[in-house]
């Protein structure tokens, strides 16, 4: 076996490894307040996911993986020596796998996204010193960490706020909630639809402009609007007196809701973190197929499939259980509070992924859960949870960052 | 990973909620108590104390409990001393009744005929606006599930209206007896009239605590 196939095996393991990691771990989180709220089954809720997040990761997951394979570094200072790149890409990836491992081992909540960035970095500054990174675009990812949980947060509470004041404030809940439920299921249908058709379909070679997929996402939505229509009318009707029966059915009307903002999130889960895998990836492939590091193509679809795939395969096989875990234990949320918790944050983390910034979904997710405590959705909230948030990020970059120049060295040392 | 799992603390709603039973408990046998009292029935006062005394330490066991889950990092969707006052003033209401049976035990009382009319009205009054309180505390599920707005938010604001006009009604009663109790002080001893008084006072008490759980939820409201 000649160096650049053992290169090769070697950057595609450690990314199988990073993409199963994935699907076993992040995606129950993402899940979390569909399944809490009683809207999904676990088993349901898996079946949902394995779609939405291969969907996700296919159609959208191109921009972001962009960021991680050629957006942090300067690429001139690996101009004379391509192959450091691959090495450093590989031990990017090494480096994040580890560090996932060790926090899943003491029960950390980490981020797969952190790692990889931090990774990244790490051996970047390790080949070619300080300069040898993109510290604007760099900046701005970091910048786009802290920004996604407050903004899904805000997000999640101007949502909830308006739900609560078009439906469980009024006298009749249930009429209002009936009335309401097809348009939001359009909003939902609508950006969900445009996300995969504006700028998702050039892996099918089907590049739509802006105007004609919003055209294709109306219809999308229309279908969507109608379909709810239908549901709804099979809800029966409670007497205006009796407020807690009311209360009861309303809520039922939103779990169709849930499970759309379900595909939604896993959609954007899906579309955000399969970079986090299969960015340095394709890094690797390029450099090892074209001999330069100046990559130009776009990101080759197979990529995207098999990131996609390993991701629904690590779910199926050992994100089961978390997600059953995580789903048993959280109570105390609502379908009405989930959709407003999983709208909001799916809307940021999708945005984020077409603008090609990688973000962590779980801390988004956070940021809307506090949105909708705040906006009195909750009967409690524990805001500890802040703390242990900044802590991992503390621990997170720092330590993959090291570790990955550390391979980075090693690798450079005994392959040349 | 258990990073979602940990926002989500226990709601201290719930327990508040087996908390208002425990009392409810109590105030159950106010009238019973009264009744054993006054046909003389020493033995079954004595009874129905140790039931009381029973359902009021469960209470201050689920109070304590309440308290321990409730650190700093806890945020509720109401103020978190509004609800600290609402956990107080059900449990005086579960403390005073629990005064009535100490004073009952203190001495064996035969209670004047003139007065049995009046007292058992007040014990009535006093058992229907604390039973009124106890069921708001009941509707706090759906209070938050509306958001704190609607119908609900409209029942509860009734309820607290009518729990003040209560109040005001024992305190009315309470002073027509005391007044009538102390026009007796030839034909009773010293110590029937301070212990006859302290009854009528504890009863007033548990309508002052209900009118006071009212007030507490109607912040609620408005927070």
């Amino acid at each position: 076996m000649d160096l650049n196939t053992f290169l090769l095996v070697f950057a595609i393991t450690a990314c199988v490894y990073m993409a199963c990691n994935i699907g076993a771990n992040d995606v129950a989180n993402a899940m979390g307040t569909s399944v809490g709220s009683g809207s999904l089954t676990f088993k349901q809720a898996i079946v949902v996911a394995a779609v939405a997040e291969f969907a996700g990761a296919y159609f959208v997951g191109g921009h972001v993986s962009d960021t991680i394979r050629k957006g942090m570094l300067d690429p001139s200072i690996f101009a004379d020596v391509p192959i450091h790149l691959v090495y450093g890409m590989i031990g990017a990836l090494v480096a994040s796998a580890v560090w996932l491992n060790i926090a899943s081992y003491l029960g950390w909540p980490v981020s797969t996204t952190h790692s990889i960035v931090g990774a990244v970095v790490g051996f970047g500054v390790m080949a070619g010193g300080l300069d040898a990174v993109s510290w604007g675009r760099v900046g701005k990812v970091v910048m786009s960490w802290v920004i996604s949980p407050v903004m899904g947060g805000l997000c999640a509470y101007i949502l909830f706020r308006f739900i609560s004041h078009q439906i469980f404030r009024r006298r009749n809940p249930l009429l209002y909630a009936k009335w309401l439920l097809p348009y939001m299921v359009f909003m939902v249908c609508v950006i969900l639809a445009n996300a995969m058709f504006y700028k998702g379909l050039k892996n099918l070679h089907l590049d739509l402009s802006f105007v004609e997929a919003m055209a294709y996402a109306f219809v999308v939505g229309v279908i969507g609007f109608y379909f709810s229509k239908i549901l709804v009318k099979k809800v029966p009707d409670v007497p205006k007196r009796e407020i807690h029966r009311q209360l009861e059915s309303t809520e039922n009307i939103f779990k169709y809701l849930q499970i759309l903002t379900a595909f939604y999130i896993a959609f954007a889960h899906g579309s955000n973190d399969v970079a986090n895998a299969v960015g340095p990836l394709a890094a690797v492939v390029s450099i090892l197929k074209n001999g330069s590091v100046a990559m130009k193509v776009e990101m080759p679809s197979w990529i995207l499939a098999m990131g996609g795939a390993c991701i629904v395969f690590g779910l199926l096989v050992w994100g089961r259980r978390v997600m059953e875990t995580i789903g048993s234990k959280i109570t105390e949320i609502t379908p009405s509070r989930g959709f407003c918790a999983t709208f909001g944050a799916a809307t940021i983390v999708l945005i984020c992924s077409k603008m090609g910034l990688p973000v962590s979904t779980t801390h988004t997710l956070v940021g809307s859960v506090i949105g909708v405590g705040f906006a009195r959705g909750l009967p409690t909230l524990n805001l500890g949870i802040i703390q242990e948030i900044v802590m991992s990020w503390l621990a997170t970059v720092p330590f993959t960052a090291i570790l990955s120049a550390i391979i980075f060295k090693i690798l450079l040392i005994t392959l040349g | 990973m258990r990073t979602i799992l940990s926002m989500f603390a226990k709601s201290p709603f719930k327990p508040l909620v087996s908390h208002i039973d425990q009392v409810n408990e109590c105030v159950s046998q106010i009238v019973p108590l009264f009744e054993a009292y006054k046909s003389g029935d020493y033995k079954k006062v004595e009874q129905i104390s140790q039931k009381i005394e029973k359902a009021e330490h469960k209470a201050d066991k689920i109070k304590d409990n309440i308290r321990q889950h409730l650190p700093q990092s806890i945020f509720l969707p109401v103020d978190k001393r509004d609800f600290m006052h609402l956990l107080s003033a059900q449990d005086d209401i579960a403390d005073a009744v629990e005064d009535l049976t100490v004073i009952m035990r203190l001495k064996n009382i035969e209670i004047p005929e003139e007065l049995l009319e009046s007292l058992m009205d007040l014990v009535q009054h006093v058992v229907d606006t604390a039973n009124a309180a106890c069921s708001m505390i009941r509707e706090l599920e759906d209070l938050l599930e509306s958001s704190f707005g609607g119908a609900e938010a409209e029942k509860i604001e009734k309820i607290a209206q009518e729990l003040g006009t209560s109040e005001w009604e024992a305190d009315k009663k309470q002073f027509l007896i005391a007044k009538k109790l102390f026009s007796m002080d030839d034909k009773l001893n010293a110590a029937e009239l301070f212990l006859l008084n302290e009854l009528i006072k504890k009863l007033g008490g548990v309508a002052d605590q209900s009118e006071k759980i009212g007030k507490t939820l109607r912040m609620f409201l408005s927070r």
